[in-house]
């Protein structure tokens, strides 16, 4: 029943595909930490079109599905620019912008809690606001933000399966290749469905040690 | 050089109250809100040398503290100025980062750096604003945590501390930096009664040593043994100004008389 993964072929699929879907969730939760903190603060202290301009993109990334946005992402746009852009490439942001408009907030949510005072307190001791960001706020916004980062992880990667109908070979497109030569159709997902659960719920227990290993101490108060 | 340490002239600062304002529009209330504006501060001047001690006293939501926060430019007067020393606070331009790094802070609710201990607490400014080396940053926040007897927390975060300690911690970060002056908003209030007196203590250690302080505090034998002036504040303004034995004797306005009279009764009640 299970013979097919005695397949050097099909192995190196789901070996790739395992690879791809693991760098694409990889890259676009980091590029959504970064781009979603970025935005956090810009959409706590920018003016009234900034935080327009934010509004808009976390409701368009937010409001429509991934697959719709990879697909004008990868077919679209570059059809329309009349340009050449490596498809790979293209996905890898599509990712990454989605993923910020969730993780924007996230990042909001958890400074929210923590602004008013520690920022009063690194002002009164003679930091900037952007010191006082970058040593106070922020490290005590990212240990808050574990769990909902770790929920983020889990969606994104799900969400990767989508990579299989723009062309691509993820977990999901090794599946399907895998399906056309061999038609055991409920062995091979099950096995695609055991490498998802493995890897995702792996990572999730490690994002849960690191969790408990930096809580800040008492935080759970805070959280109330 | 400037007479003084710091110096408030006609300082004024009023804030809308916005939950008021929103309570209102959600009772169907169309007001403008402007009824809601507190004026915290009335043209408040104050004058405070080296070496003084002096503590602000009177009824709660009276505008002390925002007073105190306004001296500190952690609120931004609306009108006045603020002198730390010779250089005007209130200027457009000025760097109140490196002003405020001049004043220290003593918050009611502590607001220590909760992901830091105690060390790491005091450490910081020192490292990130006076730019100290590792080894001299760490020698000068242990030298302040010692000072306000409060070693045995170094490495303690500040849930792990009693609110005593985690005050003192709070004092030895505003202390650390060798502030001109130190400026405490009701240090002991948000304590347990029990934990009052260390925090006292060190104040009363403080103000042997004459660092220069202003005071917002209820703390009345504290007062007398060790404010050289205290000052009556009622409704955004300095109702009256004199030493401790004017108000404990006969306070020459009926306001503070009246309020005298009531935090007696309940210091001694208790």
């Amino acid at each position: 029943m299970f013979e097919f993964l005695l397949n050097p072929i099909y192995q190196m699929w789901i070996v790739q595909g395992l690879l791809l879907t693991v760098e694409i969730t990889l890259f676009g939760v980091l590029l959504g930490l970064g781009l979603g903190t970025l935005l956090a603060i810009a959409d706590i202290y920018g003016n009234r079109p900034i935080k327009v301009a934010i509004a808009v993109y976390v409701e368009f990334f937010r409001g429509s599905p991934l697959f719709v946005q990879l697909f004008l992402a990868v077919y679209t746009v570059p059809a329309i620019l009349n340009i050449q852009i490596d498809h790979l490439f293209l996905a890898f942001l599509v990712f990454g912008l989605n993923s910020a408009a969730y993780q924007k907030g996230y990042m909001k949510g958890s400074m929210e809690t923590i602004l008013d005072d520690q920022m009063q307190a690194g002002l009164s001791v003679g930091m900037s606001k952007i010191q006082t960001l970058r040593h106070v706020i922020l490290p005590q916004a990212y240990r808050i933000v574990i769990p909902s980062w770790t929920n983020e992880f889990c969606s994104l990667t799900k969400s990767t399966a989508t990579l299989a109908f723009v062309g691509f070979r993820d977990l999901v497109g090794a599946g399907r290749s895998i399906l056309i030569n061999n038609m055991q159709i409920i062995p091979v997902w099950l096995v695609i469905a055991a490498i998802y659960l493995a890897w995702i719920s792996g990572f999730s227990k490690l994002m849960d040690i690191i969790y408990e290993k930096k809580k800040i101490p008492g935080i759970e108060l805070l959280m109330q | 050089m400037a007479d003084f340490v710091m110096e408030a002239r006609h300082v004024y600062k009023t804030y809308g109250r916005k939950n008021a304002k929103k309570t209102k529009q959600a009772n169907g209330d169309t007001s403008d809100g402007a009824k809601h504006v507190v004026e915290a501060v009335k043209d408040v001047s104050l004058q405070i040398k080296k070496g003084d001690i002096k503590l602000i006293f009177g009824p709660s939501g009276s505008g002390k503290s925002t007073f105190l926060r306004c001296l500190a430019m952690l609120d931004i007067p609306d009108k006045g100025e603020i002198y730390l020393g010779d250089e005007c606070l209130t200027k457009p331009g000025v760097d109140l980062n490196k002003a405020r790094a001049r004043i220290g802070f003593v918050f009611q609710h502590i607001y220590l750096f909760r992901h830091l201990t105690a060390l790491g607490n005091v450490e910081l400014a020192l490292r990130q604003v006076l730019k100290l080396p590792k080894e001299e940053a760490r020698k000068r926040a242990l030298a302040a945590l010692a000072e306000v007897k409060v070693t045995d927390c170094a490495n303690k975060f500040p849930a792990q501390m009693s609110g005593g300690q985690a005050q003192r911690v709070g004092i030895a970060r505003a202390l650390a930096r060798n502030p001109d002056i130190i400026l405490l908003d009701e240090p002991t209030s948000a304590l347990d009664p029990e934990l009052t007196g260390e925090v006292i203590d060190t104040l009363r250690d403080l103000a042997r040593e004459g660092t220069t302080m202003l005071i917002v505090s209820h703390e009345m034998p504290f007062a007398r043994d060790v404010a050289e002036e205290m000052i009556f504040y009622d409704e955004g303004r300095i109702v009256e100004t004199g030493p401790p034995s004017q108000f404990f004797n006969a306070p020459n306005t009926d306001r503070a008389k009246q309020f005298m009279t009531r935090i007696i009764n309940r210091t001694t009640r208790e």
